[in-house]
């Protein structure tokens, strides 16, 4: 069978691009010197005393191709480094800011998504008549709104002059307390999952409050995009014989639409998609720091500002490893839509 | 022999950002029951924009603008406007009783379909009623089958499934379907009617000659050669035996020896469906091979009909002449036709075709030249042959 090839062709062909996405940050860790490379096998702040010791430990002083070999067996033992910004190891901390933003994904994502190609197909739908001006105007408006502007303007209306409808933040000082007490299991750190699994209802009402303004933001700019994107997508769609031959089946409309040109119309679509998510998982530093979620994002940013070289790399390795992930999911779901992909043939 | 179609006025302007083009302009056509009419004329002439006025399938910026085209539905009753009737009953004409067939075959299959559920979506849309009696009688043979437990334990599911079919078969309009096809678990209530539609598609394919036709209706259409896909599209627009098929240069895109073929499949399922054919085509040769009546076409008017062995024995307008003489013939130099077509948006006035004309006259600048019968069946829009017989305008 054709489609199991596929998936056996795409998956071997991570391995390559895993190996590609190691050398190219093993590259960037080449710039600095040997004593600042050391922290990256550092997992504990007593060993900073004796730094000469992990460089001849680890060899930073060796030929590149030792220095790779001891560095990539640490990557597969977990050992990415310490954090210093945040006092902890950087395996740890990407696992205590994941779910963060996990949350604020998990909210963004569908939203910007569906709601984008929803209103994309109706524009394109109605070209030229009142509903495509409208969404036309609504995206050109919110792609051009800047992020922080926007955060900015948000938190002032809705924490400012509604005083702390929404706040900024994860959780309130209150309701955090109640997360890290005893009586309340942190199962995932989803505080929305745990609080449903604790059946505590303030917390899950908290930190749905907290989300309302970083997901807006997140979905104004992304969807305008997908939107955009789905629009021409479709109009191209629409365009093409095979939807003058469902109208010459005597087809409605709707079903001209929805079923022979959306689904032609959401192949280069999946692709930004893709992207998007992957954005929104590995942080958006700029709404996260607006709103002090302190996500993955905001980690990131701290570890950059304070040349945390350990916090910086370490992102960057999960930035990468993340796309390639997400790649494979696109390509896959690629072959799901389109025979043509699945079978093998020309792609038009 | 009747009428099955009369076209008259049809008139069509596109609405550019340049202007105004009128792309077809006071088109008088008529369609006899069973014949096949041929429509030949350079690129851009209006030939598809006829045939897609008739189903009412122009996009904006074009517009019909005026005109009426009256088609005799069913033998006898009240031949009906397809310009005046609303646009859910031109969709029940769409891909019933009038269907098309493109020029493109790999570009008019959907990428993302089976050549199955293609074909039978066409049938599932028009031949409901059908579909839903044969899968009442399935059932009623399911349920008069011997008492096995199998039989016993799915009874009272094929009986509510029965029921839900009677309730179709007997009000047709019901909301039944449709609220039974939005709840997911009850939607394989309808799959017997996809079943009975995806036999009857694979039938339909062979009708069309495609060998291994259960195979084939699984495949999609970038598996398929052109001359099949083709057959595919061809399937399409007869699963519901319409009364009148429109060919957009069906062979165009595909090589001789399948053209052929194709041609023949053509003239075959047209005869033993007693249809009628307005075939589409820039080819002479095709044109001849095929049509018992031919239109030629120049700049959205028609400039001379005739009988194909007439038209092409004793061809009267100079654009027919020209046109024929175009047709490249072994050991002997072509002859283009003098000039370039027209801009549509600046066409000349009087005959359109007077700037090319070798035997236009002064008369020719100003008027257009109306439609007069010159001997029998052989129309003509030419001053040079205006009162050689005084017919009327067709």
């Amino acid at each position: 069978m054709e489609l199991r090839a596929y998936i056996v062709r795409r998956l071997l062909l991570i391995i390559p691009v895993l190996f590609g996405v190691t050398l190219l940050i093993f590259g960037l860790l080449q710039l600095f010197s040997p004593v600042e490379r050391a922290a990256l096998y550092v997992t504990d702040p007593k060993q900073f005393a004796n730094i000469a010791e992990v460089i001849e430990k680890y060899g930073l002083d060796q030929p590149v191709w030792v220095q790779y070999g001891h560095w990539i067996t640490e990557i597969f033992q977990g050992n990415l480094g310490w954090s210093k910004v945040v006092s902890q190891p950087v395996t740890s901390a990407m696992l205590n800011f994941l779910p963060a933003t996990l949350e604020l994904a998990i909210f963004a994502t569908p939203l910007i998504i569906f709601g984008g190609i929803f209103l994309g197909s109706k524009a394109a739908a109605h070209k030229d008549k009142a509903i495509d001006h409208a969404t036309r105007l609504g995206a050109i408006v919110g792609w051009s709104l800047p992020t922080f502007w926007l955060g900015l303007m948000l938190l002032m209306v809705f924490y400012g002059l509604f005083s702390g409808l929404f706040p900024p933040e994860r959780l309130s000082t209150e309701m955090n307390i109640v997360v890290h007490s005893e009586a309340f299991t942190q199962y995932t750190k989803l505080h929305i999952i745990d609080a449903i699994l604790n059946g505590n209802g303030r917390v899950l009402l908290d930190s749905l409050r907290h989300l309302v303004l970083p997901v807006i933001t997140l979905t104004v700019v992304n969807l305008a995009f997908i939107m955009r994107l789905m629009r021409s997508s479709m109009l191209e769609a629409l365009g093409k014989g095979y939807i003058l031959t469902a109208r010459a089946k005597g087809l409605d409309e709707n079903t001209v639409v929805s079923k022979h040109a959306r689904r032609n119309a959401l192949i280069p679509v999946l692709t930004v998609s893709g992207y998007i998510f992957a954005g929104l998982v590995n942080g958006v530093v700029i709404t996260e720091t607006i709103f002090n979620y302190k996500g993955l994002g905001w980690w990131a940013w701290q570890s950059a500002v304070n040349l945390d070289i350990s916090g910086v790399l370490g992102f960057a390795l999960f930035n990468g490893v993340l796309f390639v992930f997400t790649n494979l999911v696109v390509d896959l779901l690629y072959a799901r839509i389109d025979p043509r992909v699945r079978l093998g043939g020309k792609v038009t | 022999m009747n009428e099955l179609l009369i076209i008259r006025n049809l008139t069509v302007k596109f609405y550019t950002y340049d202007g105004v083009v009128q792309a077809l302009d006071n088109l008088d056509l008529d369609i006899k029951q069973e014949e096949t009419f041929g429509l030949v004329g350079e690129t851009g002439c209006g030939k598809t924009l006829t045939a897609l006025s008739i189903l009412r399938l122009i996009s904006p910026p074009g517009r019909i603008e005026s005109g009426s085209i009256c088609f005799n539905i069913d033998d006898g009753d009240e031949p009906i406007d397809l310009l005046a009737i609303g646009e859910e009953e031109i969709r029940a004409i769409r891909g019933s009783k009038i269907s098309m067939i493109f020029q493109e075959p790999s570009s008019a299959l959907n990428p993302v379909y089976t050549i199955g559920d293609q074909v039978s979506e066409v049938i599932l849309l028009h031949r409901r009623q059908e579909l839903v009696n044969k899968a009442i009688e399935t059932i009623t043979a399911l349920l008069a089958g011997r008492n096995s437990l199998v039989n016993i334990l799915a009874n009272p599911m094929r009986l509510a499934e029965r029921s839900l079919y009677q309730k179709i078969a007997q009000n047709p309009h019901s909301l039944w379907p449709r609220i039974v096809g939005r709840i997911p678990i009850m939607r394989r209530l309808l799959q017997r009617l996809k079943d009975e539609a995806k036999k009857m598609a694979i039938s339909m394919l062979k009708e069309v000659e495609i060998p291994d036709s259960e195979r084939v209706a699984q495949q999609y259409p970038h598996q398929l050669s052109g001359g099949m896909e083709q057959r595919a599209v061809i399937a399409m627009a007869l699963a519901c035996s319409p009364s009148f098929l429109i060919a957009d240069e069906p062979t165009t895109s595909l090589d001789v020896t399948i053209q052929d073929q194709i041609l023949e499949l053509l003239r075959r399922l047209k005869s033993e469906r007693e249809s009628s054919v307005l075939y589409i085509t820039h080819d002479l040769g095709v044109a001849a091979q095929i049509c018992d009546r031919i239109g030629v076409m120049y700049a959205g008017s028609l400039c001379e009909i005739a009988r194909v062995d007439d038209l092409y024995a004793n061809p009267l307008h100079p654009y027919t002449k020209a046109l024929l003489a175009a047709v490249p013939k072994p050991g002997e130099e072509p002859h283009a036709i003098g000039g370039t077509v027209p801009d549509p948006l600046n066409l000349p006035s009087g005959c359109r075709f007077h700037p090319r004309c070798s035997r236009a006259i002064g008369m020719c600048r100003e008027h257009v030249p109306p439609m007069h019968e010159l001997a029998s069946g052989h129309f003509i829009a030419c001053h040079n042959y205006q009162g050689e017989t005084g017919g009327s305008s067709c």
